[in-house]
């Protein structure tokens, strides 16, 4: 680090080299007496040391919350989210994903978590204008095979399942070259693809959603009971990690998540009633630790409705599924149904 | 004048060399003059006058002190302290089963914890303080500013636009209701535009960031004098991954935990904190207790735990120095923080007694 460009005391300055001071930091770390008895100046130099260094990390850090509102910058604002695809779920969603933070997908096995999935991946190439982010996807399988069967049905509807954007611009987009698809079966290989390949691809700016399907199953088998603490310092640290991206990048980070049925409903903390499911109590996998990192969580269920029901059900044979807002900061708890079909998820007024 | 040596702000080895030399009280420092002292101790005559100023100013700053009677120790009467709390504002939170149990809202002067499980509601009550704490005098509130730091990227300017609207909204009917001159004239500037200038929002993203925005704290205060309150949503996060020694963190907790106290009182403002739930596994259960371990526990004078009786959201008071703990419901609305019901017609008179400063509200149409 060097000392000599920051606007310092020349006797502080020869004072952190002598006791080897080697970043901000590390300056922080310290309490006012290690520091002073360390660097052998007296508390006025040091609260001046303090100061400067803090003012330097934290130059132009403030906005007022009106500057927050009025930006509609691409690039910056906070009013930036990244649509589904469908106007009905947007709406649930007041736009679309957040794109800052790490946004969670629960749900019971085919309720439709990967087929909203890989909508996302496709919505994200779209122009700004059309609710995307003008770039890829990355999708980080963690246990089933990649789905490039569905993808490709996918991209070849696109023109049906987007009525709304203008035909020639969905011919020029090149959906499946800026897809990129990770393997990362277990703990290790998971890191190495977050702090290598990820950050790759981020820095260049070739993606701009991150989707892991599913975090659940990197944590389901290699720990038992007994390991709860380091299963924990794991979510954590991966948690963080995936934070610091999204935020660092501005993209979204969708991460899909089990669900168990808990049976003794007074254990929970919190659970879910979801709309139509009645009598059981599903909550996602994981626990409190990686509730704790989650921006949005989102939960999908399948619902099986009686062949008369009224309203716009009767139109759809199969079962209808449900998208529920559990928590977000900007967003009651609500829900709204949709189904799943040849050319994606639509959502049901 | 008659400070002893080991109490001056000079450098420890400085100080040690004067002990060593005889040196007792600042007089005798003051007396020997710059040659005689380096001569004593063997420094330069440079580093010997620069110690005799810093000398000079802190005798300077202890006589202007002992004859103001005001600064960092001064003495008063028990009673002086309870009417200065007793007039001491709150910040109202808009749901008033919470606003009692706290004894009147959100105390200016002291640290607030509230901890709960993600989705309870932490942030939504951060950011409708954010917006409370800019209601004018004349409708109970303390007219002041908000700084907001946030570690997690959880404050979403769209919500804290339709909390601060429907604030307006609801002073503007007070407004109608009572047909007061002061009334009207505060509206003038209590507008959306308004309220969102004045909340300063920091974003820190680890807690070095933290540590450094918090150093720069007490600078930003005295700049901006208006500011009444200082969110830190999430001061868990990025204390809870990251480390390899614990001990560390929790002298930098602590270190922090003074410097809030410090500003706290300072500046006269409330410091509200957010925390998340971790779970402690017991014998025969586990249970959901606040992060950060025992220690922190002592930082904040009130604590606040959020959590969920099936789909109903209850908010119990933990720990504080003059309310006894209870637990009350609330809901949070498109409007923001509010009641379970409306409440009662009984709760204004009395409010009306407890804090003189306010006038009582009449019954919100719901």
């Amino acid at each position: 680090m060097d000392w000599d460009q920051f606007d310092l005391n020349p006797r502080t300055i020869a004072a952190l080299k002598k006791a080897d001071i080697k970043s901000v930091k590390e300056i922080l770390n310290l309490s006012g007496a290690d520091l002073q008895r360390l660097m052998k100046l007296s508390s006025a130099d040091i609260q001046c040391l303090l100061k400067t260094v803090s003012h330097t990390l934290r130059r132009n850090s403030m906005l007022t919350a009106l500057q927050l509102y009025q930006d509609k910058d691409h690039f910056t604002s906070q009013h930036q989210k990244l649509s589904l695809g469908c106007s009905v779920l947007d709406n649930l969603l007041k736009g679309g994903i957040p794109v800052v933070g790490i946004t969670e997908l629960a749900g019971e096995s085919s309720a439709g978590k990967t087929q909203i999935s890989l909508q996302l991946c496709l919505c994200v190439q779209y122009p700004y204008k059309y609710g995307g982010l003008e770039s890829g996807a990355v999708y980080i399988c963690t246990e089933d095979v990649f789905p490039s069967k569905r993808l490709q049905q996918l991209i070849d509807q696109q023109h049906k399942l987007r009525a709304d954007v203008p035909a020639e611009i969905i011919q020029k987009i090149r959906f499946g070259n800026s897809i990129f698809v990770e393997r990362a079966a277990d703990l290790d290989s998971f890191q190495q693809c977050i702090t290598r390949r990820l950050s790759l691809l981020l820095a260049r700016g070739m993606v701009r959603l991150v989707v892991i399907d599913s975090i659940a199953a990197l944590f389901r088998c290699e720990f038992g009971p007994a390991e709860s603490a380091l299963k924990a310092r794991y979510l954590q640290t991966f948690g963080a990690q995936l934070h610091s991206l999204s935020t660092k990048f501005r993209t979204p980070i969708m991460c899909i998540n089990q669900s168990v049925t808990m049976a003794n409903s007074a254990a929970l903390s919190h659970s879910v009633v979801t709309p139509g499911v009645v009598g059981s109590r599903v909550t996602p996998a994981l626990g409190i630790t990686w509730s704790n990192q989650l921006l949005m969580r989102l939960m999908v269920s399948r619902i099986s409705l009686p062949r008369h029901s009224p309203g716009a059900a009767s139109h759809y044979t199969g079962s209808m599924r449900t998208l529920s807002v559990v928590f977000a900061p900007h967003l009651p708890p609500s829900f709204c149904y949709y189904t799943v079909q040849l050319e994606g998820v639509k959502g049901i007024r | 004048m008659q400070r002893e040596v080991g109490t001056l702000p000079l450098a420890p080895a400085l100080r040690a060399r004067l002990s060593a030399a005889g040196f007792q009280t600042a007089q005798e420092l003051l007396d020997t003059g710059p040659c005689g002292l380096s001569k004593e101790i063997g420094i330069s005559r440079e580093e010997a006058l620069e110690a005799l100023q810093v000398v000079r100013q802190e005798c300077h700053g202890d006589a202007a002190r002992t004859a103001g009677g005001s600064g960092a120790t001064r003495k008063c009467t028990a009673l002086e302290l309870l009417e200065e709390e007793q007039s001491q504002g709150f910040i109202i939170t808009f749901c008033s089963a919470l606003d009692n149990i706290l004894g009147g809202g959100v105390q200016l002067t002291k640290i607030t914890e509230i901890c709960g499980a993600p989705g309870v509601g932490k942030t939504q009550l951060c950011m409708q303080l954010a917006v409370d704490v800019q209601i004018p005098e004349c409708f109970g509130g303390v007219a002041g500013e908000a700084v907001f730091i946030d570690t997690e990227g959880s404050f979403m300017v769209d919500r804290v636009v339709d909390i601060a609207a429907a604030c307006v909204q609801h002073c503007h009917l007070i407004a109608e209701a009572q047909q007061e001159e002061d009334h009207r004239e505060a509206l003038e500037t209590f507008s959306l535009e308004n309220i969102l200038s004045h909340i300063y929002y920091f974003r820190c993203r680890d807690y070095t960031e933290l540590l450094a925005q918090v150093y720069l704290l007490p600078e930003f205060l005295s700049e901006h004098s208006k500011v009444r309150l200082v969110v830190i949503d999430g001061i868990a996060f990025p204390f809870r991954h990251d480390f390899e020694d614990l001990s560390l963190r929790t002298r930098l907790l602590n270190g922090l935990a003074q410097q809030l106290i410090i500003i706290a009182n300072d500046h006269k403002s409330a410091v509200v904190l957010t925390n998340q739930m971790t779970t402690r596994i017991g014998q025969s259960q586990s249970t959901l207790v606040p992060a950060l371990g025992e220690s922190w526990g002592h930082a904040a004078t009130v604590r606040l735990i959020f959590h969920w009786d099936n789909s109903q959201r209850l908010a119990t008071l933990y720990k504080s120095p003059s309310q006894k703990e209870s637990t009350i419901a609330y809901h949070i609305t498109s409007h923001g923080f509010r009641d379970v019901q409306p409440p009662a017609v009984t709760h204004s008179t009395e409010r009306a007694e407890l804090n003189p400063r306010k006038r009582p509200r009449p019954e919100e149409e719901k």
